[in-house]
């Protein structure tokens, strides 16, 4: 489905509110929409979260089953992250196999999860160069309302520290927890003129031509970041975001993920 | 897990597993409008069964060789999230769930008034979020309530479930163990003066089997079908008699 | 067994056994008056008629609708109008003549126009046209969109709420058919006309409501001042 083309007026509307310092919806630039997280919603998979933010709405299933490890890795887990732009999510996502767009979210999602170091991969090995835990994260797009970076992202490490590694189905012991060492928590910002605003709805998505994610630890380091869309984004604003990233992740984190 | 060679009794003084009748329908709950880009949506549980349906349209055809003079299109895109089954699911579409698709789409088809929107598409997506056997009746159930919900004319809404037979009995709506090791499985949809408009099934049945599996099947589909209503009617049940106001009216002089 | 009295009705809920009653938003099988939408359902003259909840619009010669230019192909302007149907603006539509080369000079891709039907063949094709002095480019002000279903309820009985809401709200407020709702005024005032709006397309079918949207304006108002 062709994007329709946003009329002037809307945005000529919405950079006079940025100029006042205001947004559509009454948030300060910095503001999340409400956030609802819902652990455990999806009983088959070995953990899962519901993640609400406004009106956006992403669900995230991990599953975890033996497998090959890779050669080059022979003691290590494996971690598979995929996301799914679902037709049914915006009148924009269309059915097929996963576009940039989709391949980019997963492997952002993903980048949080690995470089953070979250999950311990040596931890996952069961029999080094022969048997090793797989973790499937899949991220399904619910309703795209802005933002899926964040929503997929919170979803994902959610859903992992409320996963169970399903060892007596495999024959392999009881069943335990999913060790979890860290919190990835991703922010994203939008360049508006020469304002930066957090969250962005749909409409503040499309009138802004970049946004930046930053994901960050639970000690405050950063362990991921994206440039996303094709303009200029200058070496202040990275600055100005990276710090804001860090104090809103840090909220998210004590919030929602009890850290 | 259990396997064929094992002797398993399905009822227990003449109770299921899961403590239902022969003729009883597992819990279902139904929500609808609880997505915000679609037009029309209904998530719906029909026992383990979790899934969310969105309606989309009418809208303009692309690509647009697709598009019929006459009428609107209808597109079903029935698809399993890769967590939604015990062991994963591959993302994508395979052959399953390319045939629950058609069947699906034929079984809403019927009842809706495609020739007040010619040239456009009416897309009805389904998700499966969690299945446990039914996951194409729960879906054309959410379907059924997304179409309404978008405001797509029908003549009527379609309730959808199955029945199965199971250590030689006929039972509604077979839960996943008794679709994994029953004998039969007969899932339809109909309209609610009973024309049926989805019917498979597989296994096997006598004649006699089938006409109380039948009978059994459209019985649990009223049932559904009361939910459905209700669901819709409820939603605005705070309204009461509409002030009057005239018909679509063009604007009079002073009005611009 | 008539549904009637329960008012909101789902598709295919009987409506009346006289199937001369069958009015808007129904049909007829076997001799009986059934809902073919899910609405309201009520009585109008001496038919039975359903009203929508939702919706998409369906442009028809006449209507007057706020439009988006998304393309602009050979000597056509096509307009988004909020539909299934894209509208089709041909440069003999505007007002006075102007050259081909110089069409994005008037309009652009994004400009909003208030622009009316003039003609829907067969097959759907929508013709639009400029060509009247009170249609036009709309370069100021805002646009709300609501279900086009609820139009008739903004407008009101003989224009009452949409009169009540210029004369209250302190701005020029032009309802397109399609629910895509032109607001100018003041930023305070706009502000308020679009909360307005969006509450009575919540509220449409509820009673009392233009009481209780007059009282919501003077709360509104008195917070301000």
């Amino acid at each position: 489905m062709s994007d329709v083309v946003m009329a002037e007026i809307r945005k000529d509307y919405l950079y006079h509110l940025v100029l006042k310092g205001e947004r559509a919806d009454g948030r300060a630039f910095d503001e999340y929409r409400e956030i609802v997280l819902e652990t455990g919603p999806i009983r088959k998979a070995d953990g899962s979260a519901l993640v609400k933010l406004g009106k956006t709405q992403v669900i995230v299933g991990v599953k975890i089953q033996p497998g090959e490890p890779f050669s080059d890795t022979p003691n290590k887990g494996v971690i598979i992250t995929n996301a799914e732009l679902v037709p049914l999510a915006s009148p924009s996502f269309e059915p097929g196999p996963p576009n940039e767009v989709g391949i980019e979210l997963a492997r952002v999602v993903d980048r949080g999860v690995r470089e953070s170091g979250a999950i311990d991969l040596e931890s996952l090995c069961i029999t080094p160069g022969e048997k090793v835990w797989i973790v499937f994260i899949d991220v399904h797009v619910l309703d795209d309302c802005g933002n899926l970076m964040d929503a997929s992202s919170l979803g994902a490490i959610a859903a992992l520290m409320t996963a169970t590694i399903p060892a007596q189905q495999y024959g392999l012991g009881e069943d335990y927890p999913l060790p979890v060492k860290d919190v990835p928590v991703a922010t994203t910002a939008v360049e508006f003129g020469d304002a930066i605003i957090f969250d962005p709805d749909t409409d503040e998505e499309s009138v802004a031509d970049t946004k930046l994610t930053v994901i960050t630890t639970a000690d405050g380091s950063v362990c991921g970041m994206q440039k996303s869309g094709p303009g200029f984004i200058s070496q202040d604003h990275i600055y100005r975001i990276v710090d804001i990233a860090c104090e809103r992740a840090k909220e998210i984190r004590e919030k929602f993920l009890e850290v | 897990m259990i396997g064929m060679d094992e002797k398993l009794s399905f009822f227990k003084n003449g109770v299921r597993l899961d403590g239902r009748r022969p003729d009883e329908l597992r819990p279902i709950k139904i929500e609808v409008g609880v997505l915000a880009r679609a037009d029309g949506s209904c998530y719906m549980e029909m026992g383990d069964n979790k899934v969310i349906a969105a309606v989309y349209g009418p809208r303009e055809v692309h690509p647009r060789h697709l598009q019929e003079a006459t009428r609107a299109i209808v597109r079903y895109r029935y698809n399993m999230a890769s967590f939604s089954v015990e062991e994963r699911k591959r993302p994508g579409p395979d052959r399953r769930s390319n045939e629950v698709s058609k069947v699906s789409r034929e079984a809403l088809e019927p009842v809706i008034l495609t020739s007040y929107f010619p040239k456009s598409v009416v897309d009805v997506f389904v998700e499966v979020l969690q299945a446990d056997a039914g996951t194409r009746t729960a879906g054309i159930n959410a379907a059924s309530v997304a179409l309404a919900d978008a405001g797509i004319p029908m003549k009527s809404l379609i309730s959808s479930c199955a029945a199965g037979k199971v250590d030689g009995e006929i039972v509604l709506d077979p839960m996943k163990i008794e679709d994994n090791l029953g004998e039969a499985d007969v899932p339809i949809a109909m309209t609610p003066n009973g024309d049926i408009t989805l019917l498979q099934m597989d296994g096997r049945l006598t004649p006699e089997e089938f006409r109380k599996a039948l009978t059994m099947a459209k019985a649990g589909c009223e049932q559904i079908y009361e939910i459905q209503r209700k669901v819709l009617v409820d939603r605005y049940s705070s309204m009461d008699e509409p002030e009057s106001c005239d018909e679509v009216e063009g604007l009079s002089e002073e009005e611009i | 067994m008539d549904r009637m009295d329960r008012n909101v009705v789902v598709p295919g809920d009987l409506l009346s056994d006289d199937p001369k009653k069958a009015g808007e938003g129904t049909y007829v099988k076997d001799g009986k008056v059934c809902s073919l939408l899910y609405g309201m359902a009520s009585s109008y003259k001496d038919k039975v008629r359903v009203i929508p909840l939702a919706g998409k619009y369906v442009p028809s010669p006449g209507d007057t609708v706020v439009g988006t230019v998304q393309d602009i192909v050979f000597s056509n302007w096509i307009v988004n109008i909020n539909s299934p149907y894209e509208g089709l603006l041909h440069i003999s539509e505007l007002p006075r003549k102007i050259e081909m080369n110089e069409m994005s000079r008037y309009l652009r891709i994004g400009s909003s126009v208030m622009i009316r039907v003039k003609d829907v063949d067969s097959t759907m094709k929508v013709e639009l046209t400029l060509n009247d002095r009170r249609l036009g480019i709309l370069t100021r002000g805002r646009v709300a969109e609501i279900s086009p279903t609820r139009v008739p309820r903004l407008i009101g009985k003989g224009g009452s709420m949409i009169n009540m809401l210029k004369k209250e709200l302190n701005c020029n407020i032009f309802v397109g058919q399609n629910g895509r709702i032109w607001v100018d005024g003041n930023d305070d005032d706009m502000d308020l006309a679009l909360k307005t709006i969006l509450i009575i397309e919540k509220e449409a079918h509820t009673t009392g409501l233009t009481d209780r949207i007059l009282e919501f304006l003077r709360v509104e108002k008195e917070a301000r001042s």
